[in-house]
């Protein structure tokens, strides 16, 4: 009996084909570590911009007449931690009883947080007293 | 500190008074200069107010602005001055209720609604201590007229 000879596909083109499978796979790899890549870089770019639009910790500016001073603030600090370091700063004021704080014409609440009160970096925040009167 | 004040500043801080008060309201003044040479008054300031005859209250909103503006003009508040219908003195009321309450800070009364003759004649002149009382002090020690 003949032995058959003839093989197709040869050996040499199965081969081939198995190299390919091989070189397939790998890219299929690399693809799948890019595409985890991806996801990573595209998770830290939102986290940033998170940071960015709601910073914890940020710089704001206190004006008392007519002087500016910068304050870093953290966003669960309360008015009254910022108002009290304002006075300070810009001190001696033997009256702070009577100082506020005011953004955007309104007066803070001393209770509320930094967060609260929708004080957001460079803000430019008015300390002024609450009232300012005469009389006999 | 003395600060030098022209006549015509002056002259101005009175015609607010009369034109404003009319002999039957009490209204207010602020006295302005540069930070970087504040004991020159450079400005006479008058405040957007409700008056009476027995006092006055500063408008909020015009305060706020007007805070921005000594922001934006590097300026700082030296004297308020503001009148009463018949004596100078510094009331309850006036010692509490300053725009600014820096020690060495100012405020001037100038009596009978400013309808005497320009000038201090009769005037009281108070300044904040470092314990936030004010404590009266002599005008020609603090303001000189150039």
């Amino acid at each position: 009996m003949l032995e058959n000879v003839c093989r197709y596909p040869s050996e040499a083109v199965v081969e081939r084909l198995r190299e390919a499978e091989r070189g397939l796979e790998t890219a299929r790899e690399k693809e799948r570590e890019v595409q985890k890549e991806i996801v990573e870089a595209e998770a830290m770019v939102a986290k940033v911009i998170e940071e960015i639009e709601n910073p914890r910790i940020f710089t704001v500016e206190v004006l008392y007449d007519g002087v500016k001073k910068p304050f870093e603030v953290r966003i669960e600090e309360t008015v009254k931690h910022l108002l009290d370091k304002a006075i300070r700063a810009f001190g001696p004021l033997p009256t702070p009883h009577t100082l506020s704080l005011y953004k955007d014409g309104k007066e803070l609440p001393d209770t509320q947080t930094i967060k609260e009160v929708g004080i957001k970096p460079c803000d430019v925040l008015l300390l002024r007293p609450s009232k300012v009167k005469g009389g006999v | 500190m003395i600060y030098r004040l022209t006549q015509g500043m002056l002259d101005t801080t009175f015609e607010h008074f009369r034109h404003c008060g009319r002999g039957r309201d009490e209204c207010q003044a602020l006295w302005v200069s540069p930070w970087e040479n504040s004991e020159a008054i450079t400005r006479v300031v008058h405040p957007m107010h409700v008056g009476t005859f027995g006092g006055f209250v500063l408008d909020d909103a015009w305060l706020n602005a007007f805070w921005l503006e000594l922001g934006d003009t590097n300026c700082g508040i030296r004297v308020q001055v503001h009148t009463h219908p018949h004596e100078a003195f510094h009331s309850e009321t006036d010692d509490a209720f300053p725009i600014i309450h820096r020690p060495g800070f100012l405020s001037l009364v100038i009596p009978n609604f400013a309808l005497g003759p320009v000038g201090f004649d009769d005037a009281y002149l108070t300044e904040i201590q470092t314990d936030g009382s004010w404590r009266q002090v002599p005008i020609e020690s603090r303001l000189v007229m150039t």
